[in-house]
């Protein structure tokens, strides 16, 4: 008996750390419907200024204060006003990458500010860390736990009772269920979603300031983890129940501790700990709902926005699509579009693909550049470019690869994966063991290793059928984590810390060592790679996924076999995920364990959302751009090394304004520009006359609008209709 | 409406238009509410019936015109300042927090009315004028009945007796009972000096109450007038008649 309890006391502090994670997590989701994966960057922003503080010498008291009420709060506020605000009623996926960004880009950019990390040990915010102040059954307490255990339960209990028993709390709580109702009342519900805003970045803050100390030194991963392990408790929570978050993370705490300590020392104790969130992610998704009550005035916000640009026929034009279910509108645009994926599927009719190429390239002006400059780019490549660049350019192309099989899975069917570095990494894991142990061609194991890695898609699918949006993803997240540190590490995986050699391949007498001719076979890989998924989009099945982003529910209703659409999606996306993780492989002719860790694949996501998930270019952009950021900007003085995470950073603000990436954007840009003079030389004869009142300015969103007439099923009066 | 009655309008529209994103939903939208009178504003569905309440209380920007309110422009204002100036706004469907118990539905708007003190005194006042609210005053709002809800959306304007209500189809969904006892607590707020703006389905219900119609068309107002005229010429009104002499 007190073996267990000499598991699970020290357990309490990590698991209050975890539970002030959740108690923020559930709060701002609850207030804002955000919910905030930059709360463990906010944690470190405020952990990082704590120790920073402190090792100027100010006092604990005074460090802690600053960081924990004035900068972390501070930050939220500003997060809020610049990013969130904008993304509150969009799609899980608008709402979640710039959150992602942020977490990878803000604490590189905290560093920045700060100089550097301080090199002190951080300290802890009360007490004496080391004195041991109790015993509690005989398990000394020192005052780190102390303070950390006292902290939270006080902070918990205090912030139960705001919400309980004061006006703001009530207030609050009616902006939960409906801002706009609670302005009705009179109430500003700007300022008291800000104020909710101002006490969940504390906590974010008052977490790291505590986790701080239980490390010997201040390192951002730790605040992705704790993010993770707060998360967990949130979805034990069911995104709504403060006391029943702040329990389950100590329960988490404690439960990781006695995992640790009772498993016998191997790959499963080191490996089962972290990934103790998935299994708690996995058994307690399916329970948890997205919000509580729905907004009964979401009525007043105008539909949303379509994308531009649809020639393609599977542009995200949902990504903009108000979450909180499946609104009435969007059944019926799911509907729509499952109706004619059926018909299509019975009639066999053929897909999109009927005008001829000249008219493509006439409407597409970008097209014609694109092809043009990635024409000369392949022809600079084979002739004068330098072996060094070379590299980089094949390097994005395996990339490249990679984002593609994002395109098909979260662009096209809109499942939302924050695990495909997993799926690219055991790719190439398989293909450098089978030639290491049977001496298989590389260019074969490439196929068998995207075949495991379709297989692994399956694996992740099934278990996550009933999940969607937001869940999934984090389903997903906690997915990776598993696989990093239970599948990976495995001598017959990654191989442990070694990792795998991966040989480049032999194709009967071509060999393909060079440069040049790697380079060579790379390019032939995207282009069947991109060809399939366009093949896919443009078909029966890219129709059949297009419905069952735009619902789930009404393709069910109209007999589309939903489930097995998702397993193969997520099958067929893993593997194409896996050929690009083995064609990288080849290329660098090894990989370590941590190669394609489950942080590349938030980056992966957020690259690929920011550049463009909804056409295949954009994937082939997003992989190269990737690789040049990643390697021309290491090349940089070390002054100007910090440009990444800033440029990563401005990305992810410009991505709230434009969700279609940023290549749908600019060829979009080009289009209505177009449109623009073509209209204005035709002179004003249009049918908007004078007076027909103030409208949208320019054309094309006259389009988007008769598009999202139909999305919304509602029946508007016409722009200037009427009288002249 | 503004012919019908001496009276300062409390609420007043002037060539207002409003859009939800690229649709307009509304187009040069006038009429006035005299203190304390009733106007029930009628139209076939997708009229804009609900746009107007929503431009009037701040939900939705009115794209070009204004909106006065005991002749301040309330225009620019948001929906938070309108209703502390006096409108208050009974939306469609259901109108009062679900999650939030009968009592803290009340307290919340009271307390930014009256100040802390005189919520107790507010809360009694509801309760005495409608006893079942009391006895269910720990009660979930959600869990309440259509009419009850109607009810609780009421006695907030009753206690605080703002000058102008909105009502948007008070009486949907409810049992012809129940509308009943609905209509007579309108009555009763409107006995306390509140001026009605009433959107309704059943015309006949609301005419017998209104002083004034405004009939909209498309979102343009196709009449303003007097009851006894609406009546007359309803079906064509409603159901596409010419819109009304430009201004
Ligand atoms: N959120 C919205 N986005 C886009 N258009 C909308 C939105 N809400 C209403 N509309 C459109 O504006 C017009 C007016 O709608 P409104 O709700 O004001 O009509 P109504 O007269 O209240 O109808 P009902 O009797 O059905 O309640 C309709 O054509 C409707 O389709
Ligand atoms: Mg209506």
């Amino acid at each position: 008996m007190t073996t267990l309890l000499d598991y699970a006391i020290p357990g309490v502090p990590f698991g209050c750390v975890f539970a002030l994670m959740a108690v923020g997590l559930v709060l701002t989701y609850k207030a804002s419907g955000v919910f905030n994966l930059a709360f463990g960057a906010q944690a470190f922003v405020s952990s990082l200024a704590f120790v920073s503080f402190v090792a100027d010498g100010w006092p604990r008291w005074l460090a802690g204060l600053v960081a924990i009420v004035v900068l972390g709060p501070a930050l939220g506020l500003v997060l809020d006003r610049v990013l969130f605000r904008r993304v509150r009623t969009a799609s899980p996926l608008v709402k979640l990458v710039p959150a992602l960004g942020l977490l990878i880009a803000l604490p590189q950019v905290a560093l920045i500010v700060a100089g550097s990390a301080p090199d002190i040990a951080p300290p802890s915010l009360f007490f004496d860390a080391q004195r041991v102040y109790l015993h509690v059954a005989s398990v000394p307490i020192s005052g780190l736990e102390l303070s950390v255990t006292v902290a939270t339960v006080a902070v918990v209990i205090a912030l139960v009772a705001v919400f309980r028993f004061t006006p703001i709390g009530l207030e609050m709580r009616a902006v939960v269920e409906s801002p706009r109702m609670t302005e009705l009342a009179g109430v500003n519900a700007g300022l008291v979603s800000a104020f909710a805003w101002v006490l969940s970045s504390c906590l974010a803050g008052l977490a790291g300031v505590l986790l701080a100390p239980l490390y010997a030194q201040l390192d951002s991963q730790n605040y992705t983890v704790l993010l993770v392990w707060g998360i967990a408790a949130a979805v034990v929570a069911r995104f709504a129940s403060l006391p029943v978050a702040l329990l389950g993370g100590i329960g988490l705490g404690i439960g990781q501790q006695v995992l640790a300590g009772y498993l016998p020392a191997g790959i499963l104790a080191t490996g089962l700990r972290p990934s103790l969130p998935f299994f708690v992610l996995l058994a307690f998704l399916p329970f948890a709902r997205q919000r509580q009550v729905d907004d009964p005035l979401a009525g007043c916000d105008p539909p949303p926005t379509a994308l531009v640009g649809e020639a393609t026929g599977y542009r995200s034009a949902n990504l903009l699509a108000p979450s909180g279910g499946d609104g009435a509108g969007h059944a019926v645009a799911g509907w729509h579009r499952a109706l004619q994926a059926r018909a299509d599927r019975g009639a066999g009719v053929p897909s999109a693909g009927a005008h001829g190429v000249v008219d493509r390239l006439a409407s597409r002006p970008t097209l014609v550049v694109a092809w043009a400059v990635g024409g000369l780019a392949v022809l600079s490549a084979l002739t004068w470019v330098p072996n060094v660049w070379l590299v980089t350019m094949t390097q994005g192309i395996a990339f490249a690869v990679i984002f593609v099989s994002l395109t098909l899975l979260t662009g096209m069917s809109g499942q939302i994966s924050l695990c495909q570095a997993s799926f690219a990494g055991l790719g190439g894991f398989v293909a450098g063991q089978l030639a290491d142990h049977f001496g298989t061609s590389v260019l074969v194991g490439m196929v068998l290793g995207g075949a495991v890695a379709a297989v692994l898609g399956v694996v992740v699918a099934l278990p996550t059928l009933r999940l969607a949006g937001l869940p999934l993803a984090l389903a997903t997240l906690a997915f990776a984590l598993l696989a990093d540190n239970i599948l990976f590490p495995n001598s017959w995986v990654g191989n442990g810390a070694t990792g795998v050699t991966v040989p480049r391949p032999q194709l009967g007498p071509i060999g393909f060592n060079g440069s040049r001719s790697f380079f060579v076979l790379a390019l032939v890989v995207l282009a069947l790679v991109a060809a399939l998924v366009r093949t896919v989009g443009q078909g029966r099945m890219g129709r059949l996924l297009a419905a069952m982003r735009g619902s789930e529910l009404a393709s069910v209703s109209t007999g589309i076999d939903v489930h097995r659409l998702r397993v193969v999606a997520f099958a067929l996306s893993a593997g194409l995920a896996g050929v690009g993780g083995a064609l990288y492989g080849s290329l660098e002719r090894s990989l370590s364990p941590d190669a394609f860790n489950y942080q590349l694949s938030l980056v992966f996501l957020v690259v690929a959302a920011i550049v463009g998930l909804g056409s295949v270019s954009g994937a082939v952009v997003a992989g190269l751009v990737f690789t040049a950021l990643q390697t021309e900007v290491a090349t940089f003085p070390p002054r100007f090394s910090g440009l990444l995470p800033v440029v990563f950073g401005l990305a992810t603000l410009s991505y709230t304004r434009h969700p279609e990436g940023i290549v749908d954007f600019l060829g979009g840009g080009v289009l209505r520009a177009l449109g623009r003079r073509r209209q204005g030389a035709a002179g004003a004869g249009g049918g908007d006359g004078p007076g027909a009142g103030p409208g949208p300015a320019d054309r094309s969103s006259a389009r988007t609008a008769a598009r999202s007439a139909v999305a919304t099923g509602e029946v508007a009066v016409p722009e200037g209709g009427g009288r002249s | 409406m503004s012919t019908a009655s001496q009276a300062d309008p409390v609420l007043v529209l002037e060539g207002v238009s409003a859009s939800y994103g690229p649709y307009r939903a509304l187009f040069d939208v006038s009429f006035s509410v005299p203190a304390g009178a009733v106007v029930a504003l009628v139209g076939a569905n997708g009229a804009g019936k609900s746009t107007v309440a929503r431009v009037a209380s701040g939900l939705v920007p009115a794209s070009a015109g204004r909106v006065l309110l005991r002749g301040h422009d309330v225009t620019r204002r948001r929906a938070f300042e309108i209703a502390r100036m006096g409108l208050a706004h009974v939306t469609e469907g259901r109108s009062v927090f679900g999650s939030l118990t009968v009592e803290e539905n009340l307290t919340l708007a009271f307390r930014r009315a009256l100040g802390h003190g005189g919520v107790a005194d507010a809360l009694a006042r509801a309760y005495e004028v409608f006893p079942r609210l009391g006895e269910r005053r720990g009660q979930l709002a959600g869990t309440l009945s259509g009419g009850e809800q109607r009810m609780l959306a009421l006695s907030r304007v009753l206690v605080l007796r703002q000058d102008v209500l909105v009502v948007d189809e008070l009486s949907l969904g409810l049992a012809p009972v129940v509308v009943d006892e609905v209509y007579e607590a309108l009555g009763t707020v409107r006995s306390g000096g509140t001026a009605l703006v009433l959107i309704e389905q059943h015309v006949n219900r609301a005419f017998t109450i209104a002083d004034g119609v405004v009939v909209l068309h498309k979102g343009r107002v196709a009449y303003d007038g007097d009851v006894a005229g609406a009546a007359a010429r309803l079906d064509e009104l409603v159901l596409g008649g010419p819109p009304a002499a430009a201004p």
